[in-house]
């Protein structure tokens, strides 16, 4: 019966009680959408910018990621490639090899990254080869071709058919030379990128930098970047097996996962603070609610009530109205965030920011259990755990004192 | 016949910022079983003082308060609130009903509160309901019932537990005549068939008139202790 006075309990101010609801309802939708239009937003980023270029993780000879020197090779990477395809979530495992080069046309010189790569496996795992602006990707019987950055052909002044003179740094100390003609042009919209980045054929970079058929990381790719996450210890398992370190996503972009940190962060912030003001909300109207019935809870402690069976009452009101609006806000929210996921939302004044990311300008919330639940959960848990401030009120009531209040 | 209540050098003293106000001043009182009794006197002299003493809602400054024999005086809260709930009942003045409970419910609920089995509370709380001439308006809520209906549920209320005592506040002033007279009768027929002992304090002279005793209080003490053999009918 206590149950059923405490559920009375809160309609007897019907306005009141459907303006806290609303309110707990609200700031459960908002948390839900904002939370998952957030990781949609985040996924969409990560693996937009993984998939470019990285791999959503890589096999890397020891210290090869602080110091990415040509010297440091796995010199077997089909016996690598072969081991993590065991791997049931990895699709693909492209082996790379990479360093820094001077690139020449006519008078005109200029830095870059090259990266030998396997074209056949690089298509499976990389949207690079997706960006050609003009010409077209690497072909499996490719020789000397390069696909260039726009960037790097602009100011190389350079197109599709061209040739430019490669020059760097062998493994085996020699100098390396070559001539690359250019077979396509790619633009991500990342100037970046775009301004210091060729590809070749990794047999090709491999005789010209003296690699002896090694490679410096195995790329691994996936349905998805959560598949890859989800097998991470068996990656990084297999990885030690043969003699390598296997370095996820926030490894080999730790910028954008700073970033994503420091967001998120920020977030928090404003999530905390609708849940701060949505407690101070129920928690003002319920200790209103205390303060006009301290008479009745005199009464009830005169016909024998405890004091802090009364508590308890009040803190059950605080419960109904917690649960039931967060139950409604969930219901609400996830619906309304469900329809968002379905349809996307585009932002095209945002498109040339995203572009940099390699983003689409219209983004899917991600709706999934955590995005669904954290927020309306924090907002019900903040709720019920203020219940302690009327529950100490009550619990303090002498009789007398309280019958006599008017 | 066994006593109920036995106040001995019961005072009390309430302090109002530097000054103290002596509300009882040493009262020696005796409440027998089965008693009908009122407690009259003028604003001030410590009717509801005492009342609230005698229930268990406030403590003495000084003196003991026994009830069925038991020093309620050195009873902490929760043993005062175990007290109020099984040895007291109370009749308000206002009839004090919880709103959102139904006549029947109101009743029950403090003999959910004493952890009685549901179908069996339900019996007894619609058994008194019957007792107060209020069957068959069990589920209505108190603002659906006339005050005397209240306050017949708020007697109702009060007599479940099967207390030692009923102490009752001005359980008349809010009513009209004929209400007031009826529920004078009803507590007074109570009183005969069950022998539920009454504790009044009032100023309804009708009230006074038919009780059996008659105890007049002054200044924080009894001015006067009538027993009647034959109150007015």
């Amino acid at each position: 019966m206590l149950a059923a006075l405490a559920w009375r309990n809160i309609w007897r101010q019907p306005h009141r009680t459907a303006l806290s609801l609303a309110s707990i309802i609200v700031a459960s939708a908002v948390t839900i959408f904002l939370l998952a239009l957030q990781q949609g937003a985040y996924g969409t980023m990560e693996e937009s910018v993984l998939r470019l270029l990285d791999g959503f993780a890589q096999a890397q000879p020891g210290g090869y990621a602080d110091d990415p020197d040509l010297n440091k090779t796995i010199a077997k990477p089909e016996t690598a490639i072969a081991r993590l395809k065991e791997i049931k979530a990895v699709t693909v495992a492209a082996p790379r090899a990479s360093t820094y080069v001077i690139l020449s046309n006519g008078d005109r010189s200029f830095g870059s990254a090259v990266f030998g790569v396997d074209p056949s496996a690089e298509e499976k795992l990389s949207t690079l080869a997706g960006t050609v602006k003009e010409g077209r990707y690497l072909g499996p019987d490719d020789e000397n071709a390069a696909f260039v950055g726009a960037g790097l052909a602009r100011n190389l002044k350079i197109s599709t058919g061209d040739k430019i003179t490669m020059l760097g740094g062998a493994r085996d100390r020699s100098i390396a030379a070559d001539v690359l003609t250019v077979v396509g042009v790619f633009s991500t919209g990342s100037p970046e990128i775009d301004r210091q980045v060729i590809e070749m054929p990794l047999t090709r970079f491999q005789s010209d930098f003296a690699m002896d058929g090694g490679a410096n990381v195995v790329a691994v790719g996936g349905r998805s970047l959560a598949d890859i996450q989800a097998v991470l210890p068996a990656l990084r398992k297999a990885a030690a097996e043969i003699g390598l370190t296997m370095r996820d996503w926030t490894e080999l972009e730790p910028a954008l996962h700073d970033v994503i940190l420091l967001d998120a962060s920020f977030s928090a912030l404003l999530y905390v603070s609708l849940v701060v003001i949505v407690v101070f909300i129920i928690l003002n109207t319920l200790l209103m609610s205390v303060l006009e019935r301290t008479r009745e809870f005199g009464m009830l402690m005169a016909i024998g009530m405890r004091p802090n069976q009364i508590g308890a009452m009040i803190w059950m009101e605080l419960l109904f109205l917690a649960v039931v609006g967060a139950v409604i806000g969930v219901a609400f929210g996830a619906g309304l965030t469900a329809w968002f996921a379905g349809r996307g939302i585009a932002f095209p004044d945002a498109e040339i920011l995203f572009r940099q990311w390699n983003m689409p300008s219209t983004l899917y919330p991600d709706l999934n259990w955590r995005s669904a639940l954290a927020g309306p959960t924090a907002i019900m848990l903040s709720i019920v755990f203020a219940g302690v401030i009327p529950y100490l009120r009550v619990r303090g009531l002498e009789p007398v004192s309280a019958m006599r209040a008017v | 016949m066994s006593t109920i209540v036995e106040c001995r050098g019961v005072a009390k003293r309430y302090r109002q910022g530097a000054l103290s106000v002596d509300a009882l001043r040493g009262l020696d009182l005796q409440i027998e079983e089965g008693d009908f009794a009122s407690l009259a006197g003028p604003s001030g002299s410590g009717k509801t003082t005492l009342l609230n003493i005698l229930g268990g809602l406030d403590r003495p400054s000084a003196g003991s308060v026994k009830i069925a024999g038991e020093d309620i005086t050195k009873l902490d809260n929760n043993a005062l609130a175990d007290l109020r709930l099984k040895r007291i009942g109370f009749v308000f003045q206002a009839y004090n009903l919880i709103p959102v409970l139904s006549a029947v419910e109101n009743v029950e609920f403090i003999l959910q509160l004493l952890g009685a089995p549901p179908k069996e509370r339900r019996a007894r709380a619609t058994e008194m309901l019957e007792e107060v001439a209020l069957a068959g308006l069990d589920n209505r809520r108190p603002a659906q019932l006339s005050g005397g209906q209240q306050q017949r549920v708020a007697v109702a209320r009060a007599l479940a537990s099967r207390p030692a005592i009923v102490l009752a506040d001005e359980p008349t002033a809010n009513l009209d005549s004929k209400t007031a007279e009826d529920l004078i009768s009803l507590m007074s027929r109570l009183n005969e068939s069950s022998g539920v002992t009454f504790l009044m304090a009032t100023h309804d002279q009708r009230v006074i008139e038919r009780t059996r005793r008659h105890i007049v209080i002054t200044d924080g003490r009894i001015a006067s202790d009538e027993r009647r053999t034959r109150p007015a009918s």
